[in-house]
This record gives structure tokens, sequence and C-alpha cells, in this order.
């Protein structure tokens, strides 16, 4: 086994690789899969000025913006998971993650995040438009899409097995079962629980780690998109799927119903599990 | 897909995680593959040039000493590897950041995680054991490594330390 790390996307990105390979090889293979999580964290960053996030916030209402194929992939993806879940997944809860301290201020004034709205219109040849005030963040599904992008680039590569995790958020690929320790809710540096991941992606939520009070409130870095109230709930939800770019954004769903058999789960081929 | 069947429920485990990624002679191959030497080039900041690295990065810079490799290709400087551990709410994790000769960030890989409970992080004994020793710390790679699933856990404290380490490398190493 060959492990390498390296922090991309706000947090740490662990590439797992199993294949016996010559040193040279290897780093060229880490460095394929670390390179296109790279173009993720450069095009989908709400910190960088520069990102597509922060182009899309930063225009006007109906201001058509040029953006990255990758961009475009997650946003769509976003769109249909919307759709889906009745508004619980939205990216256009950013405004709610700035003012409880989440994500940092960009420019202009703070949008008010709007429940079932769809403010976001995709056009093909990727570009983009905002049909209302709104500021998005592709925190909750970037990340898995990342793991994708890399799971995919070291199949180009001639990987036979590797597994890729991302802050949590992870993906396994070929003949190999890899253990997986899921972190305990309550004691979040423990394993609540001890499994193993072949040819699936896995993710887990939770707000163990971004619980916080303001003004006597309970606030965390999940939300709930149908009724922008922060979720609070003191459980963690665990995603298994075919792709980590679903499996994290169905955790949202799972955190907001508390209902790991969710119907929305079997409609993409996923099952979950609450701890 | 029986997720139950797979749930054994176990007991909170008291082991912490930890891994170890590289050594720092591997880290350095890995981030100057080209090089044919690494010499030792540990800084001492001087009180002006610490000034200097707060203003440049708007963070305290923490430590006058910092341990540095300089990487050639026989008499041609190709940069330099500084090292790092950053400690977070329960974990330290030592990572190299690779500079190009014009002070640019080349590379950051992380060397080591290690996660403990809230009253050892704090605990000068628990960090010393893993103070400036990171190819030697007694973790053995490929032993019963897990990856963590989990919410996710913010590196801001290693972005920032990048930041610092960027701002040492425009005041000290910049060729």
């Amino acid at each position: 086994m060959n492990w390498r790390a390296q922090p991309w996307l706000g947090t740490l990105v662990e590439i797992t690789i199993a294949d016996a390979l010559g040193d040279a090889e290897l780093v060229s293979c880490f460095n394929d899969a670390f390179s296109v999580v790279a173009d993720v964290h450069r095009l989908m960053s709400f910190h960088d000025p520069a990102s597509d996030v922060s182009r899309i916030n930063c225009a006007a209402i109906g201001e058509w913006v040029e953006i990255d194929a990758h961009t475009c992939e997650v946003i769509r993806s976003a769109l249909s998971m919307a759709g889906a879940t009745g508004g619980i997944f939205d990216v256009t809860c950013a405004p709610k993650l700035v003012e409880w301290g989440y994500l940092p201020m960009p420019a202009g004034d703070l949008p008010e995040h709007v429940p079932g709205r769809s403010a976001l219109i995709l056009q093909d040849g990727y570009r983009m438009k905002k049909t209302g005030a709104a500021w998005i963040d592709l925190g909750g599904i970037a990340k898995g899409y990342a793991v994708d992008l890399a799971v995919a680039a070291l199949q180009r590569s001639g990987v036979r097995s590797a597994c890729v995790n991302a802050g949590g958020d992870l993906r396994a690929f070929g003949n190999i079962a890899y253990p997986v320790a899921i972190r305990h809710p309550v004691y979040p540096n423990a394993a609540a629980l001890r499994t193993q991941l072949r040819e699936e992606a896995l993710a887990t939520s939770g707000t163990y780690f971004s619980r916080k009070r303001i003004d006597d409130r309970e606030c965390s870095a999940l939300i709930n998109g149908a009724d922008s109230q922060p979720i609070t709930a003191g459980f963690s939800a665990s995603v298994r799927a075919p792709t980590c770019m679903l499996a994290d954004a169905l955790t949202r769903v799972v955190m907001a119903s508390a209902d790991a058999r969710h119907p929305v789960l079997e409609q993409f081929g996923a099952a979950a599990f609450i701890m | 897909m029986h997720l139950t069947a797979l749930a054994v429920a176990t007991a909170a485990s008291s082991l912490a995680f930890a891994t170890q990624y590289l050594t720092v002679e591997q880290a350095q191959h890995v981030m100057f593959p080209d090089a044919t030497a690494f010499k030792d080039a540990n800084l001492q900041l001087s009180t002006d040039q610490m000034r200097q690295i707060e203003k440049l990065s708007g963070l305290p810079a923490r430590s006058v000493s910092w341990r540095v490799f300089a990487a050639y290709r026989g008499d041609l400087a190709l940069g330099h590897v500084v090292l790092d551990d950053v400690i977070g709410k329960f974990e330290l994790i030592s990572y190299a950041v690779a500079i190009n000769p014009d002070a640019s960030v080349k590379q950051i890989e992380i060397l080591a995680y290690r996660e403990s409970h809230g009253f050892e992080i704090k605990s000068p004994a628990w960090r010393r054991q893993f103070a400036g020793k990171t190819a030697q710390a007694g973790l053995a790679i490929g032993e019963g490594i897990a990856n963590i699933s989990g919410a996710t856990l913010s590196c801001a404290h290693v972005t920032d330390g990048v930041r610092r380490i960027a701002a040492i490398a425009q005041t000290v190493l910049k060729q």
C-alpha cells in the first residue's frame, strides 16, 4: 500500500494506491490524481475570488458567466439533486453560511436565501446566469466530485486498485476491500464503527465539528435548504453510493430528514445508515 | 448491499487515528525528483525578518527556528523544502512545503497526521514525542491504517501554516 496526502478543498485529501509500482510511476500516478483535485479546488473554492464560484457569486442578476465544464457538471448535478430532494439539498444556502461565520464575506450585499426557489440557469456551452440575487457554495458536493475525478485519473493511469478520501468522503475501486473507520458522532476522535469499502463510495456527514451557538441559537455548517434552518442533530449520517458526488450530496438529505431509508436514496442506487 | 450486515457495532475504540504518509527523505525526493542532493539550510530568523513575515502573512511568525533543506542538482539550486507541524483541536499534522527559487510554493505534502484525545494534544509531553523527528516517529507505514470517514475536519491551520512559510520564503529564501 502506498499513501500520500495533500491539503485541498479546505481539508486533507488522502490517496491510497494498492498496486505495487516503481517509485517514479507511483509519483506520476499520485501527481495526476492530486492535479485534478487541485483543479476542482481552483474552480470551486468559495474563498478564492478568481474561482468560477466566486465569479458566479459576484455576477449581476441576468449576467451570463462562462464556467468550466467541471463546474457546469457539478452545478447540473446539484440542481438535479435539489429537484429530487424537494430542495433539501440546495447550493444557494451560502448566505446563511456567511451569516453564521462558516464562510468569508464576499463582495456585495448579502442575498436572502429563498427556500425552494431556483435562482440558477445553466445553458449549453458552459454558461450560466442567476435569475435572482444568490450566492452559491458547492461545499456539499464538490469534494465528492473531486474524489470521483481523482478515481478516474488513477484509472486512466492504469492503477488497478486505489482509495481516495477527501476529508471523510471516500471512493475505492479495484479488487481490494479498504478498511474504513467511521468517526463516533459524540467522541469524533474515536471510531464508532469499522467497515470496508470496495468498488463503491462512502460519505459521512455530521455536525460535531461545526456546531456552535450564535445568540442563543444553535448553528452548524449543514443547512436544510427546504426551510433554511441549520441541521443540529447529534447523529451522523453515512451514505454508500456508486459515486462519491452522490454519496456526499445525499448525506445532507439523511441528516435533514433523520431518515436512513429516505426514498431518494434508492433512486440514486444509494443506501444509508445513521449513528 | 446490506449495510446493517457490515455495520458491526463496536464500542468506541480508544485508539486514536495516525498515519505516516512520507518520511522527510521521501518527501524531498517526491517534491524535487531531479535533485541529487539535499543540504541542511536551517533558518534562524532575526527580529526584523519575523516582523516582515508577520506583515506579509498577516499571521504571527510563531517560531525563530525553521527546519529547511536546500535541493540541488549538481551545483544548480532547485529550491527548498521547509518542514512544519501544526496543531488543531485534537490533531497534529506534520507537513513539508517545497519552495521554488523565486519563492513561490511548488508543492505541499502531508508527512504525518496524528489524532489524539483532547487532553493529550495540549500536553507538551505528547507533542514532544513527535517534535522534529517526523521521519523516525514510530509509526509503521502500512500497518493497520484505515481511512477515516466523518464530518469534514477543516485544515485551516495547515493553510495558515503554508501562508506563513510562503512569507518566510519571500523574506529569506528568494534567490
